[in-house]
């Protein structure tokens, strides 16, 4: 059992990225389903945009071994950050207005 | 390929232009000062050609830059589609006291405007998972900050942050699915997915997951439950003309993508023993089921809690998510029919639903408020915008002779015809449960008396064109309906599809 | 193939316990004598003025998030550069209306003001 364990970890192959991918993809959504600040939520995102960029470089290394996976992957670097950059002046704007960055205290629009 | 790269950039001129004017509106802005509407006047004139250049490619049917994006008639109508309303949009913008005040960051209004148009033109026309996301992302960054323009409103703010919040995880979750789907196939180019598909070496369980998830990113854009959330909130705090944009274009350009990802890449374009105009989905798997669900849940949710609502924004919201829902049956069914009758029911919708709001713009302005209550009386403190408003809301409830009525025939007609009833029976129920609230709004206007000493409300000139120009469509077009039917017809033909 | 690397993990091990070791060794054998003089933060000889634990300035913010986005933008140049020949005259062209692109935003951040101090 340990031996196939210690085998396994010996090779990397694409199961191994795409546990990892699966495990940043878990963390993030777990920090946006339960974090209130809206920075920590942010950051969740940034995991899951990154996971997917694990899997994209892990597809295009070990199945398809062409460049469309390393494309795809500088795009989304560059859409995490833009993403970024207009979600941190929208939570610079949030804090100048309530004073606060906590999701569950903005709740003046409601039914 | 330098003479590849020139053709496709010929047939690219519609972006090429919004490009263009996108930079012309920001030097334009700087240069003018601070108060000037230039950046305005440039976007509209930098739409109205990029639409114009759109028509003219009518009929063609190419896939250009290395099969990144078509230009085929499908594209073609969504294109013409999004430009007219955001023509239309920018027009509202001249006569928006919340835009007005705000003189100071018109160059942002104008060229951010044209950025999400460009984005909503490339989400017509993408054919390639990169290209998808990207423009579906170009759409939303563009609209996060629109939401927030009157960003010392605490509501606009607030709006702004709930609508990224949700706009970005639903993109990470899209992404994720692109990731997964882009593993099982190997490829990026919708084409070629559906040929890695069509030879039935993929795993199920792992494509319904990937499939799901994607879900989650054209949901949100056209606001499908359960991925609506951030619709009600958006809807009431950003400014009337940016909701009235989100409500029309955003939600056209979404089914305009969602349409075309799930044709070309999951229907099998060598299914035998088909009648004509049917299509079959890849070796049993039926996306077909998943939307059906989605459908009916948004139609259901959004009119249960549209009944509710008391402010017109909010109200008008839930409609919106309601219309989603109407709409998605038509792609259920798995026809040109089907999708036919999705893109008559988009030309009404623009009109109604652009009609709508502006009048909600148009007595916001004058009395500061959304409330259903500064409707009462409305009829007769102003008798045309009340009857134009009347209009708007019946041909939104679907009751004949408004344009309103044909779109939601076709749509039945066409699940009827592919034997759908259960889910026909549910999206009549709907139109009924629609009604209540609709006619609450009429109610307001016309039965109750107004408040004491109120004034009658004129409008300007101009205002009263615009609400013209989106009233007599909405009338004619319920009795002289060929035109749109036609135009429809002509344009379910996707690039590379039979 | 793990056993290659037993070496590394020996020298991990080392590292970290030469490290406790040392600081428990120094704690045990030095004299402690504090003055106040010698318990306040180390800044270099200058005398601290004020806590460090404060709110920065919103106006790093704005910087940062420039930063972000103009270094970004770098990422497509790595491609490029790589392939630039290959590419050739369509690359370069390409990579000329991107970068004026980028100088039109840059244009516009200057003249908002943005990357004014004060």
């Amino acid at each position: 059992m340990m031996q196939d364990f210690t085998q396994w970890l010996q090779q990397p192959g694409l199961s191994h990225f795409l546990i990892v991918s699966g495990l940043l993809f878990s963390f993030g959504m777990f920090a946006v389903l339960t974090r209130r600040n809206a920075i920590m939520v942010l950051m969740g995102i940034e995991l899951i945009l990154n996971s997917a960029n694990i899997n994209f470089l892990a597809f295009s290394r070990y199945t398809t071994g062409t460049l469309d996976g390393h494309l795809v992957a500088i795009f989304v670097i560059i859409l995490a950050a833009a993403e970024a950059a207009i979600a941190l002046a929208i939570v610079l704007n949030i804090y100048q207005n309530f004073n606060t960055v906590n999701v569950d205290e903005l709740n003046h629009l409601r039914d | 390929m330098i003479e590849q790269i020139l053709h496709s950039l010929s047939l690219f001129l519609p972006e090429t232009t919004l490009t263009v004017f996108f930079c012309a509106a920001i030097i334009v802005g700087l240069v003018a000062g601070r108060t000037s509407r230039a950046s305005l006047y440039v976007a509209l004139i930098g739409i109205a050609l990029a639409t114009w250049f759109a028509i003219q490619q009518a009929g063609s049917s190419e896939g250009i830059f290395t099969g990144m994006v078509v230009v085929d008639p499908f594209a073609t109508f969504f294109k013409l589609l999004i430009g007219m309303s955001a023509i239309v949009i920018l027009l509202f913008s001249l006569y928006s006291a919340e835009v007005q005040s705000t003189a100071h960051r018109h160059i942002e209004y104008g060229s951010l405007l044209l950025a999400m148009t460009l984005g909503m033109f490339l989400m017509a026309g993408s054919t390639n998972l990169l290209m998808m996301v990207l423009a579906i992302e170009l759409t939303s960054l563009s609209s996060y900050v629109l939401a927030g323009y009157t960003r010392e409103a605490t509501d606009s703010s607030e709006a702004s942050l709930k609508y990224i919040i949700y706009g970005a995880v639903s993109t990470g979750l899209m992404l994720y699915g692109v990731s997964i789907l882009f593993g099982l196939t190997g490829a990026t180019d919708f084409y070629n997915i559906n040929r890695a598909l069509a030879t039935g070496s993929v795993n199920a369980t792992a494509l319904l997951v990937a499939t799901i998830m994607i879900v989650a990113g054209f949901g949100y854009k056209i606001s499908a439950v359960p991925f609506h959330f951030w619709t009600p909130d958006v809807y009431e705090g950003a400014p009337v003309t940016i909701t009235a944009f989100l409500s029309v274009a955003s939600k056209a350009a979404g089914f305009a993508l969602m349409m075309r990802f799930f044709k070309t890449c999951f229907i099998d374009a060598n299914a035998l023993g088909l009648p004509a105009g049917m299509w079959a989905s890849l070796q049993g798997f039926e996306w077909n089921k998943l939307l059906a669900i989605l459908s009916v849940l948004t139609m259901t949710l959004g009119n249960l809690v549209a009944v509710w609502q008391n402010n017109l924004k909010r109200l008008l919201a839930y409609s919106s998510i309601a219309h989603a829902g109407y709409m998605l049956m038509g792609v259920v069914v798995l026809s040109d029919k089907g999708l036919a009758a999705v893109l008559i029911y988009f030309i009404v919708y623009l009109f109604m639903n652009l009609g709508a709001f502006y009048v909600v713009m148009l007595v916001a302005n004058k009395t500061g408020s959304e409330d259903i209550d500064t409707y009462k009386g409305l009829g007769y403190r102003s008798p045309l915008i009340s009857v134009a408003m009347v209009v708007f809301f019946i041909s939104l409830a679907g009751i004949p002779p408004t344009a309103g009525f044909i779109g939601k025939l076709f749509l039945f007609a066409a699940l009827l015809d592919a034997k759908w009833i259960w889910l026909a029976v549910v999206g009549a129920l709907n139109s009924v449960i629609s009604l209540y609230y609709y006619v609450r709004v009429v109610r307001n206007m016309f039965l109750r008396d107004p408040e004491r000493n109120a004034e009658p409300v004129v409008f300007s000139a101009p205002q009263v064109v615009i609400v013209l120009a989106l009233l007599i469509p909405t009338i004619l077009f319920g009795l002289f309906y060929s035109p749109i039917v036609e135009l429809a017809n002509a344009s379910v033909v996707m690039f590379g599809m039979k | 193939m793990l056993e290659h690397y037993l070496p590394i993990f020996m020298m991990i091990l080392g590292g970290v316990l030469f490290g406790i070791v040392m600081v428990k060794l120094n704690e045990w054998l030095g004299p402690r004598r504090p003055t106040e003089e010698k318990l306040t933060t180390y800044e270099s000889g200058m005398e601290p003025v004020r806590t460090a634990r404060e709110r920065f300035s919103v106006k790093f913010y704005m910087v940062a998030v420039l930063f972000i986005l103009f270094d970004i933008e770098v990422v497509f140049m790595y491609p490029w550069a790589v392939a630039f020949r290959e590419l050739g005259i369509i690359g370069f062209v390409s990579m000329t209306v991107f970068i004026l692109i980028l100088l039109i935003g840059l244009f516009y951040v200057w003249r908002k003001g943005a990357l004014e101090w004060d």
